[in-house]
C-alpha cells in the first residue's frame, strides 16, 4: 500500500499541476481545451487574490512514476448560493491511473468536505460528465446527488466572443 | 421606462432578499431559499465577499404595483476553469414580471459581461433548468450553449448529513 500525503500546493507545484489537469483533460477527451499556461496557474493562484485553492497528492520519490512525486491534486474555491449560502466548488479532481484504488480520492474528498464544513459551507458542488460512469459511481457511494437529472438544472456557458458582443452593446 | 443599473449596496439586500424569493418560487422551489437578508448582508459586503450583485432600480414615479423600486438583480461570482482561466458565473438573474420586456435582463447580463471583461475572465457560466425554455432562449438569442446537451455536463452535490458524514470520516492532523 502506497503511503502518501496531502498538502497545500506551492508555486514548485505548478509544473505538475499543470500536468495532472491535461492528464484530466486527456480522460475527459477534451486536451485540445485546455489553453491555460503554468504562468496562468501561478499568477491564478498564487498571486495576490488568487482564484482557486488546491490540495496535491504526495507519494515518496521511490514510489513515484517516471520520477514524479505528485501523483493527484484537487483544485477548488468557494462559490455562493442565494438560497443557502456558501458552497466549496471542486473545479478538478484527479489522482493517476497507477495510484488509484489505494484510498488517495477517498481522502482527498474526506479532507475537502472536513474544509467544507470548517468554513461555514451549506455544501460541496461539481460537475462530473454522465458518460464519466466510474467517477458517478463513486460519488453516489457517497451520498451525492445529480442535480442535473433529479432537478433538471443544466450548464450554459457564453464564450468569450460573444461575451465581447454583449460588453459591446 | 427609465432605469438604473448599479452595484448593489448592503442596503438593497431587503430587496435582493425578496427577489431571491419571487425567483424560487418561479423556479418551483420556494422551500429551498433559507438565506436571510443579514445572511446576505454578511457574506456580500464583508472584506472578501463570496459574490457581487447588481440591481435595476426604477425612479419614483415608475415603482411596482406593491411600491418597489429596486425590480431586478443579477448575482455572480467568480469561478477558475483549468482548461481556460477566470470565468464569471451568474448565479441568479431575475427580473419582476411587471417589468420584463423592457431590456432590463438584457441590460444586466451585459453589464455581468463587462464587468467579467475587466477581470479578465474568459467566459460565462449559468444554470438553467431544463423546462424553463423562456431562459434558455435568452441566453441561447445570446450566443449561450448548452453545455449539459452538447457535452453531457451534470451538476453533483453533497450536503447536509451526507456532507457532515463525510467530513467527520476525515484524517485527524
Amino acid at each position: 500500500m502506497a503511503s502518501f500525503i496531502l498538502r497545500k500546493a506551492e508555486p514548485r507545484d505548478v509544473p505538475d499541476i499543470m500536468r495532472l489537469i491535461k492528464e484530466l483533460a486527456k480522460f475527459e477527451e477534451m486536451e485540445e481545451k485546455v489553453v491555460l499556461t503554468e504562468k496562468d496557474l501561478l499568477e491564478d493562484g498564487f498571486g495576490d487574490h488568487p482564484f482557486y485553492h488546491c490540495l496535491v497528492a504526495e507519494v515518496p520519490k521511490l514510489q513515484s512514476s517516471e520520477g514524479y512525486t505528485v501523483i493527484g491534486f484537487a483544485m477548488y474555491y468557494f462559490t455562493y448560493d442565494p438560497w443557502i449560502g456558501k458552497l466549496l466548488y471542486l473545479e478538478d479532481f484527479y489522482v493517476m491511473q497507477e495510484f488509484r484504488g489505494l484510498g488517495i480520492g477517498s481522502k482527498i474528498l474526506k479532507v475537502l468536505s472536513e474544509k467544507a464544513v470548517k468554513t461555514r459551507c451549506s455544501g460541496m458542488h461539481f460537475l462530473v460528465a454522465e458518460n464519466n460512469t466510474k467517477s458517478i459511481e463513486f460519488y453516489k457511494r457517497r451520498g451525492a446527488a445529480d442535480l442535473s437529472s433529479e432537478e433538471g438544472w443544466r450548464l450554459f456557458e457564453i464564450e468569450k466572443d460573444d461575451l465581447l458582443k454583449m460588453t459591446a452593446k | 421606462m427609465h432605469f438604473k443599473l448599479r452595484p448593489a449596496t448592503k442596503e438593497d439586500c431587503k430587496e435582493i432578499s425578496r427577489m431571491i424569493l419571487e425567483l424560487a418560487v418561479y423556479e418551483k422551489m420556494p422551500d429551498q431559499a433559507k438565506i436571510s437578508h443579514e445572511e446576505l448582508e454578511r457574506d456580500g459586503f464583508c472584506q472578501n465577499p463570496f459574490f457581487e450583485c447588481l440591481v435595476a432600480e426604477v425612479p419614483e414615479e415608475n415603482k411596482s404595483k406593491d411600491g418597489f423600486t429596486v425590480v431586478g438583480y443579477a448575482l455572480y461570482f467568480y469561478t477558475y476553469s483549468t482548461w481556460k482561466g477566470p470565468t464569471v458565473f451568474l448565479e441568479d438573474l431575475y427580473v419582476m414580471p411587471e417589468f420584463r420586456g423592457n431590456g432590463f435582463g438584457k441590460g444586466l447580463l451585459c453589464k455581468v459581461a463587462k464587468v467579467g471583461k475587466e477581470k479578465q475572465c474568459v467566459r460565462l457560466q449559468l444554470s438553467v433548468l431544463d423546462w424553463n425554455t423562456p431562459s434558455r432562449d435568452f441566453y441561447a438569442a445570446q450566443g449561450a450553449q448548452d453545455l449539459t446537451d452538447s457535452e453531457g455536463w451534470h451538476f453533483i452535490r453533497f450536503d447536509g448529513q451526507k456532507l457532515d458524514n463525510l467530513a467527520n470520516e476525515a484524517p485527524k492532523d
